[in-house]
């Protein structure tokens, strides 16, 4: 199972690739469609036909009742809009609002307000302009399609929101070449959150944004079976208490998520996929993070699977950390619990400096040698954190070029220094912890397998090809007699 | 240019009655084995562990079979009077010289090959997922490496008076390529003031086969941020098209020099006797 997940990622990745060109695509022709008749109507002046398709807008929700629920015809429609009243506002199938803007396409101003289906595309390239900003309370957010040029959407000092199933993608610009046009420019947020407490963000997707998810100064905040690719740091986490991450699955990231001075956070099932692109880049990077839960999430083919810095009383357990380059590295982290934890197929297992006092039990290291002498699954030999490696690079950096080379295990193997106060696992497990599937189930998708057994037919040709050229070789020259 | 037919000739025909190249063949197959046994469990694709370990048993392994086979063929020409028969014909050093190189690398391809086919058929049979491109990776760094040790071995070899000396040298040189060399250079190079190391390190690694090959795969299997910062902008470019390309550069200058060397010095030797 584990091999094929990988393919199916990336079947889910081209899929969704398609889903937006199709999206693009529906979005090109309705603006194609819809604009040449306004044209016609308005003084060709862009900037009031932008005002004038606003407006109509604008009046349809100005006019409606407090409270009632606005349904908006097919069509598409530009300009910044601004919500002020109680209002449940869905749109028909095919609602395109686009907005060149500098204020936000939508603007939530009154509690209790639902905003569902609408293609939003915001055009004005700032990054701190979003396509949808809310400053009240008790608003949903659903099924919306942003693409923007900015920031996806935004809440300020907006408590209890409800924010479901929407879409979050970069806004690619092209100039009359085809050639993308703003790849440089700076980039906002996906769904980004500032004093807002008791907020729930569930299933959206979100991709080639900066953060995908920024969370700051909030509390009690519940994150769900997001899915956040290519962006610089799919969660973002900054000074929230008592809030819950799970199920969320990041890939192709900087870094999956950046838990920074975080308290009482329960992050569990989450899955972070190949974050390797960049020197800094990470699965789960937690800072400063106090009291909090970190179990049964999966890391894999990351740089550096889970980072823990300057983080104390922390409880990490079933976690599965998958071929990473290195699978976990602690630095100043005191006083954690790590149990139960699987490491396999890591290039390096673990690096811990200045991390005392850390407990470390029956924990799964593939490569370490264990010995059960009474047959309770439980090595009786400890498991040692060589340190060297990393208190060589923290102060010659250029000494990374010897990352995993043969004469650099040689090396550390011979380096025994203050063995006693070295990050140990005292008795580790000598079976894997967490059954596979399960967390192979988080990352759903579809299964390519004939693709699978094709590649298998090709590889037995290749290697019989190789055995039989040199068989040959050697009997044709060695052994028959010219 | 038949000269250095005839003389590659000889050096396959030579090079498979060799009980050596057979007992490296044995080796290289069942440690290969043996590692892809080990990791069954895992998928090998990528830079991982699996591709890591394996990584460090062909830079341990392949260096040590290139420079006793290719040291030993040139001293034996010396030791067993051959080379002085030869000199008797109109034979040129250059043609020697290559003929050995060309003969040579085709029986130990042939090994790496042999070791690489036993690898893939049995991962197949047994159902490990091993990753197409990964595995033809392997197999090319496996023949650059072993290429770019052979023209070290010629070098030993020409240096040498007799098989015992180019054990010596060959076991010398190799656990300083492989197995000192970061000891030494950190050693060295912590002296230094911090501005130099980078240039330096960059300078030496060029220099040395083992790491030059090491990086250029952990790069190429998507592993080339564990560097770090200090080589960013050189991982991203060797990652594209444009620096295998200079690898390949690199690679044929280094053997070329090698060979170059190793004919002034036979040349030398043939006129002054």
């Amino acid at each position: 199972m584990v091999g094929i997940r990988p393919k199916r990622l990336m079947s889910f990745y081209v899929r969704f690739g398609v889903q937006l060109l199709i999206i693009g695509l529906a979005i090109g022709i309705c603006c194609g469609c819809g604009t040449p008749s306004a044209y016609a109507s308005a003084t060709g002046d862009s900037e009031g036909l932008s005002s004038l398709q606003s407006a109509t807008l604008q009046r349809i929700i100005d006019e409606a009742e407090p409270g009632s629920v606005v349904v908006l015809p097919e069509g598409s429609y530009s300009g910044a809009i601004v919500i002020a009243k109680e209002l449940t506002v869905q749109a028909a199938d095919n609602v395109v609002l686009t907005n060149t803007t500098s204020s936000p396409a939508v603007m939530i101003k009154a509690d209790g307000v639902v905003l569902q289906g609408l293609r939003i595309t915001q055009e004005y390239a700032d990054e701190e302009t979003a396509a949808v900003l809310v400053q009240a309370d008790d608003t949903a957010l659903t099924e919306l399609r942003i693409k923007t040029q900015g920031s996806g959407i935004m809440l300020r000092d907006a408590n209890e929101a409800a924010i479901f199933n929407n879409e979050v993608t970069w806004y690619r610009a092209r100039d009359t070449n085809g050639v993308s046009s703003n790849e440089a420019r700076p980039r906002g947020n996906g769904i980004d959150l500032y004093n807002s407490r008791g907020s729930r963000i569930e299933r959206n997707r979100i991709a080639n944004m900066k953060d995908g998810i920024y969370l700051e100064n909030s509390s009690q905040l519940i994150v769900e079976k997001n899915r956040i690719y290519s962006s610089r740091y799919g969660i973002h986490c900054m000074y929230i208490d008592e809030s819950r991450i799970v199920g969320n699955i990041g890939e192709y990231n900087f870094t999956g998520a950046m838990i920074m001075g975080v308290k009482n956070a329960q992050i569990s099932n989450n899955s972070f996929l190949k974050q390797n692109r960049n020197v800094y880049s990470q699965g789960l990077l937690l800072y400063d993070v106090q009291t909090s839960t970190i179990e049964r999430n999966y890391v894999e083919g990351n740089r550096v699977g889970i980072y823990i810095e300057r983080s104390s009383n922390n409880e990490l357990m079933e976690n599965s950390v998958y071929r990473n380059f290195i699978g976990i590295q602690m630095l100043g982290a005191e006083n954690n619990k790590l149990h139960h934890n699987d490491f396999v197929a890591n290039v390096i297992e673990a690096e811990a400096t200045n991390s005392k006092d850390n407990e470390l039990y029956h924990n799964y290291w593939d490569s370490a040698q264990g010995l059960d002498m009474d047959d309770d699954g439980i090595s009786e030999i400890a498991y040692a954190i060589n340190p060297f490696y990393q208190q060589m690079i923290a102060d010659k950096p250029a000494f990374m070029l010897f990352f995993q080379s043969p004469g650099m295990a040689f090396l550390s193997a011979m380096y025994t220094a203050n063995r006693e106060q070295w990050t140990t696992d005292r008795s580790p497990f000598m079976h894997l912890n967490v059954a596979l599937d399960e967390t192979a189930a988080l990352s759903s998708g579809d299964v390519v397998k004939e693709r699978v057994l094709s590649k298998e037919t090709f590889m037995l040709i290749i290697a019989c090809m190789l055995l039989i050229t040199a068989s040959l070789t050697i009997i044709y020259s060695g052994v028959i007699k010219s | 240019m038949t000269d250095l037919l005839q003389i590659a000739k000889r050096e396959i025909k030579i090079g498979f009655r060799n009980p050596w190249s057979y007992s490296f063949l044995v080796l290289f197959s069942v440690f290969s084995l043996c590692l892809l046994l080990i990791n069954s469990r895992n998928e090998v694709s990528g830079y991982s562990g699996v591709t890591g370990s394996m990584l460090s048993l062909i830079l341990y392994l392949l260096p040590l079979m290139a420079l006793f086979l290719g040291s030993f063929s040139l001293t034996a020409e010396k030791e067993e009077g051959s080379w002085q028969l030869l000199s008797t014909y109109p034979l040129g050093t250059l043609p020697f010289l290559v003929g050995k190189f060309a003969g040579l690398s085709i029986v130990l391809l042939t090994i790496v090959t042999f070791g690489y086919g036993l690898m893939g058929f049995i991962a197949v049979l047994l159902g490990i997922t091993f990753e197409l491109n990964t595995y033809l990776l392997f197999l090319a760094f496996s023949c650059g490496l072993v290429l770019l040790f052979l023209s070290v071995a010629l070098f030993v070899g020409s240096l040498s008076r007799n098989r015992w000396q180019a054990l010596t040298i060959s076991v010398m040189l190799w656990f300083f390529l492989v197995i000192g060399w970061p000891a030494i250079l950190i050693a060295v190079l912590g002296v230094l003031p911090y501005l130099w190391i980078k240039p330096l390190l960059t300078l030496l690694t060029l220099l040395n086969p083992a790491e030059l090959v090491r990086l250029f795969v952990v790069i190429k299997l998507g592993g080339g941020s564990v560097l770090g910062p200090e080589y960013y902008r050189w991982v991203s470019w060797i990652r594209e098209p444009g620096g295998s390309l200079a690898f390949v550069l690199v690679f044929i200058t280094w053997i070329a020099g090698s060979i170059a060397c190793v004919y002034w010095i036979w040349e030398r030797r043939r006129s002054r006797g």
